[in-house]
């Protein structure tokens, strides 16, 4: 044994000088866990022990009569052949279908038009186009909801002086749209951005070989840039989808003006706050917020795994 | 007190606006704790036993310093942490966390019970509140006590009345219904006479509106006295006739179907699209700053009779304030709970604007100094004499412990009523399933009839 490893040490020490290796890993250890302590404590405490806590608390029962007891999947059941939570998943899911795709096509148009050059000023108008961007959220949907009001809002009153009237976009029929239009003008910004990025990184000399060839604009556009882009669109796809099925802040504000256009279940995370604060129950809201973390896993990795295979990321 | 719509949502951006540094006036008695300012507490002596006090009423801090004065060895602090279910929802976090509760909180009449079931609030009786037991009319007593318990001090209430527009009611030859018969013909006739008009908004996304219309006809659909049986009648025959009359008149569009309490139905009043309100005591209050034209034509009358020669009032909206089992000082808090709400020093300040509260205070209910008063929105009329009047004629009803529950699901359950693809029958069915399958989980024994 002891012969073995003064073997293994000697063959070490011809290879490099040990105490500097083993002292010189220990120090980078060492500062290794200084620069990651920040992250992995903000991780922990707000992301980990919540986590595990949402897991726990969901296997629970707790009742006004009769106190909490273990319920084991109960709460899981329960979700699972809930038509009220699977019927907000089907709206998002709808909502996702029409807002992302349109948002891509918008912020394409723009990111490919200021990538050309075409317009004058390019910088300051890609900034104003940023900006909805860096508006809260929230501040976002409170100031469209009092533009679309239904009853004073601004937009609702130049349509009425057009001959539209009585457009309400809170009705059971506008409210979806009214929520695109409200994400696709706080989003579509951020997105050209990151596609203006991507575009830019497409070679200069591979645009002049097609302008040689005789390609239109629009050919390059299409079979040049888009194809150069791809890896980006799909992440912005991805990200989007994500965000989609997370949908909150708007429809949560837009309650706020008018409470009958949007029902307690209209989102999964929706119905998982009003589980919670209004039914006080904490433990199938937690079973929900699991059930939707999974559903959202499952999306994410099937994605990212079929577009791998795919060959458009790593 | 009651919540109105869009003010939560300019709160809310006061506060991001707040937050981000573009407000920020502080007096020199407010010290930011956790975002949320701390009032009344500039006459407050040292080594005095601190109070934590959760309101959102208007003006509450003058009654704070009153107390705080007159009390050297108390010093009440008042925290604005939300109004309604704002403020629930953080009175519940607190309660559930162990810690960090107030000693004394602003909760609704309809909410008391939820937070009796969770044995989270004092019995009072045994810090001498039953020796202003006869100071307030009696159906609010009851709403706070069990049996000799008394689980927390009424304070505000609403009751309700027939508000009208006297130009309006002149033009189409109405004088004030006396019975809801007489109602529908008025609501019929008037919609006759201007298609444009109606005679009154029936705002079917405002659950405790309805129930206090459904309490007034012998028809609320709640029986609750503490334990586990709770009793949710949304579908017995007293509770489909009610449905069925304001369907009939929603079916003819001879009402309005809007909402209330929010600027579309001020606008409506204000216009003579709507001619009457069925409103509270505090309704004038929150309508008037948004009156412009009809300012001065104002008039209150009891609210329509189901039969002909009764006269029952309802009453919608009020607060309580209880004491917290979680407080240190249990005696202090109910000190001061007792004094907010059972002394003429504190109603002297809470029935002035901008608190403006309607007492269920007696000795104030009776004063000419209340009844007499004037408002520009009723020119020379004096509304608190009638609905002083009502406050004695209320029935007591009974909130089940999941009122936050209720509210939140009835905004879902009723949208159809409001924008016409549903009927308040049908609602009324869909609702009753909905809370007797959660009372149901939550362990109760429930009784539908």
């Amino acid at each position: 044994m002891t012969l073995a490893i003064d073997r293994v040490a000697g063959r070490q020490r011809t290879a490099r000088p040990p105490t500097r290796r083993s002292s010189w890993i220990h120090r980078r250890d060492r500062r290794g866990v200084w620069f990651i302590v920040p992250f992995l404590a903000a991780f922990g405490l707000f992301m980990v022990v919540p986590l595990g806590y949402a897991v726990y608390s969901s296997l629970y029962t707790s009742k006004l009569i009769g106190g909490t007891t273990f319920s084991g999947l109960a709460n899981y059941q329960q979700v699972l052949t809930s038509g009220d939570f699977w019927s907000g998943v089907v709206r998002t899911v709808i909502y996702a279908a029409i807002q992302i795709p349109v948002m891509l096509v918008i912020a394409f148009f723009f990111a490919a038009i200021f990538d050309l050059g075409l317009v004058k000023f390019g910088k300051f108008f890609r900034t104003v186009f940023f900006m909805p961007f860096a508006v809260p959220g929230v501040v976002a949907a409170v100031m469209w909801s009092f533009m679309l009001e239904p009853h004073f809002g601004p937009v609702t009153q130049v349509l009425a002086a057009f001959g539209v009237q009585n457009v309400d976009f809170f009705g059971p029929n506008l409210v979806l749209p009214s929520i695109i239009l409200i994400v696709i003008w706080e989003w579509t910004g951020y997105n050209m951005v990151i596609l203006f990025t991507a575009l830019k990184q497409v070679p200069r000399d591979m645009v002049e070989a097609a302008l040689l060839d005789g390609a239109t604009v629009w050919t390059i556009i299409r079979r040049v840039k888009l194809p150069m882009v791809r890896p980006a669109i799909v992440m912005i796809v991805l990200v989007n989808t994500i965000g989609a099925l997370q949908l909150f802040t708007e429809p949560f504000i837009l309650q706020q003006f008018e409470n009958q256009a949007i029902s307690t279940n209209y989102t999964p995370t929706l119905y998982v706050f009003n589980t919670a604060t209004g039914g006080g129950q904490y433990n199938l809201a937690a079973a929900m917020a699991v059930i939707l973390g999974l559903f959202i896993g499952v999306v994410s990795v099937g994605s990212l795994l079929f577009r791998r295979r795919a060959g458009d990321l790593g | 007190m009651r919540i109105p719509k869009i003010p939560l949502v300019a709160g809310a951006i006061a506060l991001s606006l707040a937050a981000a540094g573009c407000g920020g006036a502080s007096t020199s008695n407010t010290t930011p704790t956790s975002g949320v300012s701390v009032q009344g507490t500039s006459t407050c002596k040292s080594g005095a036993t601190p109070i934590t006090f959760w309101a959102w009423v208007p003006g509450m801090a003058r009654a704070v310093e009153a107390f705080n004065a007159r009390h050297p060895d108390i010093c009440v602090s008042l925290q604005n942490v939300g109004s309604g279910n704002q403020e629930y929802v953080k009175v519940t976090s607190t309660l559930k966390a162990g810690s960090g509760a107030p000693d004394v909180a602003e909760l609704e009449f309809d909410e008391l019970p939820s937070f009796e079931i969770t044995h989270s609030v004092v019995d009072l009786s045994k810090y001498g509140a039953d020796s202003v037991k006869n100071k307030f009319v009696s159906w609010a007593w009851q709403e706070v006590s069990q049996g000799s318990a008394v689980y927390a001090m009424p304070d505000d209430a609403g009751p309700m009345g027939l508000y009208y527009n006297q130009n309006l009611l002149a033009q189409y030859h109405i004088t004030p219904p006396a019975t809801w018969a007489d109602f529908a013909s008025d609501a019929a006739a008037l919609h006759r006479a201007n298609p444009n008009a109606y005679l009154t908004n029936f705002a079917a996304g405002d659950l405790q509106w309805i129930l206090s219309l459904m309490a007034q006809d012998n028809a609320f659909p709640f029986r609750y006295t503490g334990g586990s049986n709770v009793t949710i009648d949304f579908t017995g025959p007293a509770q489909t006739a009610f449905a069925n009359y304001w369907q009939n008149l929603l079916a003819a569009h001879e009402v309005n179907a809007t909402t209330d309490m929010d600027a579309t139905s001020f606008a409506d009043l204000d216009k003579g699209v709507d001619a009457t309100w069925l409103s509270s005591a505090w309704g004038p209050s929150y309508f008037a700053t948004a009156a412009r034209a009809s300012v001065g034509q104002w008039r209150t009358a009891a609210l329509p009779q189901w039969s002909a020669g009764v006269n029952v009032a309802a009453n919608w909206g009020g607060s309580t304030y209880p004491v917290f089992t979680q407080s240190q000082h249990p005696q202090q808090a109910a000190t001061f709970a007792e004094w907010l709400t059972s002394s003429d020093a504190a109603w002297t300040i809470l029935k002035t604007s901008p608190s403006s509260l309607f007492p269920t205070y007696q000795p104030l209910l009776s004063d000419p100094s209340f009844t007499g008063i004037t408002v520009p929105l009723s020119g020379t009329a004096t509304p608190n004499s009638t609905f002083a009047a009502a406050a004695t004629k209320v029935g007591t009803v009974q909130w089940p412990p999941f009122m936050t529950e209720a509210l939140t699901e009835s905004d879902t359950v009723f949208a159809g009523v409001l924008n016409g693809t549903g009927t308040l029958p049908a609602a009324f069915r869909a609702f009753q399933d909905k809370l007797v399958s959660y009372a149901k989980a939550q362990g109760f024994t429930v009784s539908t009839s």
